[in-house]
């Protein structure tokens, strides 16, 4: 059904229109003889095609138009305007001033009935077009979304293989993740900040990947050798996830090479200091070792809370960046409920 | 002056695409109002409102097209016109003669 406004000071050129208008079938017409009042109507509602006469007292025909097409969204809506045969200037006016075809009165009703039409037809390709566009929007969101979830379970899946080989468990890659977006929110860092963090550290080990067993799964001490390679994991991850086309694996490079930075630069592989060492890797360091101390393994004991947070505290601007300490003890309630869901005896959550 | 007004049903109709029921509501409109027109011109006239008599006139105009009436479209749009340049002394007997234009065409219309 479309919506036919119709605008006259003339009951009778309105009676006609509307007749008319009824005659061309799945038209509903709205009648207005004052042009200001139907303007009033147009600010919460949208015809479907507008026939509004010239010569109106309160507002003639041109500046109805243009205020019409100011109004949102009314740019494309057709009009026709409704002159006198020898009103050819004011018709060359109302063309440049937004209507899109003309009747003459009296008005024929043949003439009439094509020329609505085609305005209807008009407006009906837009309204088919701004459907399919909306539809459109919606399928790709859909894809992209499916996509994102897809590259998410990827980097999950990825991160494990490397941990597999590690005695850190999937539990620990989802809090240490998890304690990383408390730490960015500490910072003030933006909600979409937040949620790329959360994404790109558990890829902070995906370099042990290329850590010979003997070395990665010595149940002793290694020797400075050995601790040289280990220490290698940091540059293998960075290589592998570098030059991505993914803003996730990117920050995973990020992160995968400078989380064993230390904020006084004793850290490796690049001996960084301070604010020479990625946010991202400033971040992830605080996290990571956080619960690798609060965390049971074969080879140890889990540190207590208490003990965890005094490691933290003693290790600001040594080991740690004092901000992303303070943002993490911040957070503390957070960190609590992170702990609560993701406990080692249970499977994760993808 | 314009010549005597003679109903032609035939291409009224024609223009209305032969809808005899728009046919009979618009004469019935133009019969109900035609009075309030006539005097509603003559008092714009009496008023010495130039612009009001121009939309009066616009009006009249597209009435009496509406009923072919082409020579007392062409009266009224002379009206119009010379309102609209502010020529109102000019229109004492035309504004007469556009009156008894609208209820000449009245009376041939409910003879019709």
């Amino acid at each position: 059904m479309h919506t036919v406004l119709i605008i006259d000071d003339s009951d009778i050129n309105l009676t006609l229109i509307k007749a008319l208008v009824l005659k061309l079938g799945e038209c509903s017409p709205v009648l207005f003889d004052n042009p200001l009042k139907a303007l009033e109507w147009c600010r919460e509602n949208v015809p479907d095609l507008v026939i509004v006469d010239y010569m109106m007292p309160e507002m003639d025909g041109l500046r109805f138009i243009s205020a019409f097409r100011a109004l949102h969204g009314r740019n494309e809506i057709p009009v026709l305007m409704i002159t006198a045969n020898d009103q050819k200037d004011i018709r060359y006016d109302a063309l440049l001033g937004g209507a899109n075809d003309f009747l003459t009165k009296p008005i024929d009703r043949i003439e009439f009935s094509a020329r609505a039409r085609n305005m209807l037809s008009l407006r009906t390709g837009q309204k088919f077009l701004a459907d399919r566009a909306k539809h459109l929007e919606k399928l790709v969101d859909e894809r992209t979304s499916d996509i994102r979830e897809r590259e998410k379970e990827l980097i999950f899946r990825m991160s494990r293989a490397a941990e597999f080989r590690d005695p850190e468990t999937g539990a620990h890659i989802q809090r240490m993740a998890h304690y990383s977006q408390i730490i960015a929110r500490g910072l003030d860092l933006s909600p979409a900040m937040g949620k790329l963090i959360l994404e790109a550290a558990p890829m902070h080990d995906v370099g042990k990947i290329g850590i010979p067993d003997y070395i990665l799964l010595k149940p002793g001490k290694l020797t400075p050798e050995e601790f040289d390679v280990m220490k290698g994991h940091a540059k293998l991850g960075y290589e592998l996830l570098k030059d991505s086309g993914s803003e996730i694996l990117r920050a995973g490079a990020e992160v995968a090479l400078s989380h064993h930075e230390k904020f006084d630069g004793s850290g490796y592989p690049q001996g960084l200091k301070g604010s020479q060492i990625p946010l991202f890797g400033r971040i992830v360091a605080v996290a990571d070792v956080f619960d690798a101390l609060t965390s049971e393994r074969p080879y140890k004991r889990a540190w207590s809370l208490d003990d965890a947070c005094r490691f933290l505290e003693e290790g600001r601007g040594k080991h740690f960046d004092p901000m992303c300490v303070e943002a993490f003890l911040a957070g503390w309630e957070d960190v609590l409920e992170v702990r609560q869901r993701f406990r080692d005896e249970e499977i994760p959550q993808i | 002056m314009a010549g005597p007004f003679v109903l032609d049903r035939v291409s009224i109709l024609d223009r209305l695409g032969g809808d005899e029921e728009i046919y009979s509501m618009m004469v019935d409109m133009f019969l109900d109002d035609v009075d309030a027109n006539s005097v509603a011109l003559a008092n714009a006239f009496a008023s010495g409102k130039a612009l009001e008599v121009q939309r009066e006139a616009h009006t009249i105009k597209g009435l009496l097209a509406t009923f072919s009436d082409d020579d007392g479209a062409a009266e009224a749009q002379d009206v119009e016109k010379k309102a609209k340049a502010g020529e109102l002394d000019r229109l004492d007997d035309a504004v007469g003669n556009l009156q008894r234009r609208l209820h000449e065409v009245a009376n041939a219309l409910r003879a019709g």
